[in-house]
């Protein structure tokens, strides 16, 4: 579908309005699959590159799921994106506010269903390329507003894997930072397991032990 | 549990026994003794299996079924939000100033409110509108349609709108000028009303999107038709340029033009703007002249550090039949850079700007120095203080500081 988008690239106009109006109704009625973590990472790369351009970084958590709709939609106007882009972008800005994983599968015997902490089969250097690379950069050291010097010698690694564990899957916020870290970095599709080889990975790339 | 449920009913068995055969041999006392025991034994027996019994109770499949259609309907509810077709929202800004300068008293100098309305179907339309409510001198409220659009969304890379807009021409007005993002209080020189830079436009636009290879690199684009300006014309000279949308075009010729932006690095964005066009004097519909835009602006940020540039001109030609037949020229530019000293909230803006028209009483040379507290991502106070230079006398030339609450929501 969106090869059919790029392919109206030439400003032509009234066969662009034409294959457009078609294309739109379409297009208005396909929602994107937010659980689709490839999404996520283009969304958070994109959100990453474009949404500090004219003004400070507003924080993904700021909004409600329906407000960040209009307001992608009119930075969509404003700053000339793709219809691709704001997509990606209001899936990745929808998913970091999603503290909890959605209730999966499994049910016992008696009806009760259990809390799956599904996981990914993506190694920890995969997942952090996926997931976590727009916000922290490729060296570590941080590449939006807010984002912390993950290589610091008494920077965030120096804490305990509990406390780590826990601001990766919950979220948090140091008073007065610019920008809250989303709940497992905005992807809902991270299980505990994942979290734990994410931050293996962390400890080996970036922690004390690497330097 | 059932092997040690057994042993209260040993015990008793035997308490029982102990009773029958020594009946006789022992005291009253004792037997008392002996029954109140037995009772105990008797009700924690009692407890024990009405234990057992709510235990088994706690979950039956009509309560699984209550709790699955409950948490459907709750889920159902949340999703309702983010599903329906038709959208509301509020945003915009407000900000407070206090100015104090050289020749002027200090005093709270502006107070204002940009509400911002949205309102989206589907992805195919978004109605945006702004006023702007500002406090005059006198108490009074002036109110302004800042723009009002009809967005379409024709396809991943086009939108059709209609209506009053922020100019489309340069970067200071479309992207910048919102108080809570500008990190001065004020407009760069020649940046304002009726000055070198347009501020609105009524007509059509088509604005997108158009990736260069991959998502990273992309040119936005934004071509209007519009109704363009009109000359105030005082005497023999034309006193300024009105370049904000209007409902009426008296000299019936339509201005084009628009502006092409390159994001070549994520953090760097190069644009050029140009329109042209005719235009004429308020009175004088019929003495149209030329009407010329040129514009070329750049913005880049890496981390905190910001960098912005822009220069714009607008020129009209000479016109015999004109009371004021000479040609003129506005033109402007500034540069500006701000840094944030992360960790902390503080920021500091330095920009230097230039402005020159026809009449050399309004130009003006400006350094603005400030310094920023950033309370979050759209919340700041701002203080600057403005050298400036224009010709003597004049209120442009006045040095003087500004303190700004701004607030964007
Ligand atoms: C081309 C410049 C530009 C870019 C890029 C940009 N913004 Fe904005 N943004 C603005 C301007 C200007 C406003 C103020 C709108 C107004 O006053 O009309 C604004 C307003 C906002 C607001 C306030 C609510 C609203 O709808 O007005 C939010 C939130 C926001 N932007 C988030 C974002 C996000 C998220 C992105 C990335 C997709 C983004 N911005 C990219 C210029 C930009
Ligand atoms: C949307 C941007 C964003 C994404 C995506 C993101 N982070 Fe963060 N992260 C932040 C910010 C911002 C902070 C600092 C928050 C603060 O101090 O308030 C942070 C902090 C952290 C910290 C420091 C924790 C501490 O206790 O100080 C770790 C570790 C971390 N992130 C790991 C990750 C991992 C792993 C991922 C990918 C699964 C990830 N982040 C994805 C923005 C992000």
């Amino acid at each position: 579908m969106n090869r059919v988008m790029a392919s109206t690239r030439t400003f032509n106009f009234f066969p662009a309005l034409y294959l457009g109006l078609s294309v739109t109704a379409v297009l208005a009625t396909t929602p994107v699959d937010a659980e689709n973590s490839d999404i996520l990472a283009r969304g958070a790369k994109s959100w990453s590159e474009n949404c500090a351009r004219c003004h400070e970084m507003r924080d993904p958590m700021e909004f409600r799921d329906d407000l960040w709709r209009p307001i992608v939609t009119h930075m969509r106007v404003r700053a000339g994106l793709t219809g691709l882009q704001q997509r990606e972008i209001l899936a990745f800005l929808q998913s970091a506010n999603n503290r909890m994983p959605e209730p999966r599968g499994n049910v016992t015997d008696s009806g009760v269903p259990t809390r799956s902490t599904a996981a990914t089969d993506l190694s920890g250097a995969e997942i952090y390329q996926q997931t976590c690379v727009a916000c922290h950069g490729q060296d570590g050291t941080g590449a939006v507003p807010g984002a912390p010097d993950l290589t610091a010698a008494d920077g965030p690694l120096a804490q305990d894997d509990g406390i780590l564990l826990r601001h990766i899957t919950e979220g948090f916020k140091t008073p007065g930072s610019p920008m809250a870290m989303p709940p497992k970095g905005g992807n809902p599709a991270l299980g505990g397991a994942d979290i734990q080889r994410v931050l293996g990975y962390l400890r080996e790339k970036f922690g004390a032990a690497s330097q | 549990m059932k092997r040690s449920s057994r042993k209260p009913f040993a015990v008793f068995a035997a308490s029982i026994a102990a009773v029958a055969l020594s009946h006789d041999v022992f005291a009253d006392a004792t037997y008392d003794t002996l029954k109140s025991q037995v009772d105990n034994l008797q009700n924690q027996l009692r407890e024990v299996k009405d234990q057992l019994k709510a235990q088994e109770k706690r979950v039956n499949d009509a309560d699984v079924y209550e709790l699955r259609k409950r948490i459907e309907q709750v889920s159902a509810q949340s999703e309702e939000w983010k599903n329906a077709d038709s959208v509301v929202h509020l945003a915009g800004y407000g900000d407070v100033s206090y100015t104090d300068g050289d020749n002027q008293n200090g005093a709270v100098s502006a107070v204002r409110f940009n509400p911002i309305f949205h309102y989206q179907y589907r992805d195919l339309i978004m109605l945006e509108a702004e006023l702007e409510l500002e406090l005059e001198e006198n108490g009074a409220t002036a109110n302004n349609l800042e723009y009002l659009t009809v967005d379409l969304f024709v396809n991943d890379n086009l939108a059709l709108i209609a209506g009053k807009s922020l100019s489309p021409l340069g970067q200071f007005r479309q992207n910048f000028h919102p108080s809570w993002i500008n990190k001065l209080p004020t407009a760069p020189p020649g940046f304002g009303h009726d000055q070198a830079a347009p501020v609105s436009e009524t007509g059509l636009q088509a604005r997108g999107g158009l990736p260069l290879g991959g998502n990273s690199r992309f040119i936005n684009y934004a071509l209007y038709a519009g109704n363009g300006p009109i000359l105030e014309i005082v005497g023999d000279e034309i006193e300024a340029i009105e370049a904000e949308g209007r409902t009426s075009n008296d000299d019936d010729e339509a201005v084009f033009g628009g502006r092409v932006g390159i994001i070549a690095l994520p953090q760097l964005e190069l644009g050029l703007s140009g329109a042209t066009g005719k235009v004429a004097g308020e009175d004088e519909p019929n003495a149209t002249r030329s009407y010329r835009v040129f514009g070329a602006d750049f913005a880049y940020h890496w981390r905190t550090l910001r960098l912005r540039g822009e220069y714009i001109e607008q020129k009209v030609g000479s016109e015999v039949a004109s009371a004021a037949p000479a040609a003129a020229k506005w033109q402007a530019w500034y540069a500006q850079a701000s840094y944030r000293f992360a960790p902390t909230n503080w920021e500091g803006a330095v920009r230097y700007g230039d402005y020159d028209s026809p009449h050399d009483s309004s130009d003006q040379k400006q350094w603005a120095v400030g310094v920023n507290y950033l309370f979050s991502a759209n919340a700041m106070a701002k203080l600057a203080y403005n050298f400036n230079n224009a010709a003597n006398g004049s209120a442009a030339d006045d040095d003087g500081f500004q303190l700004q609450f701004a607030y964007g929501f």
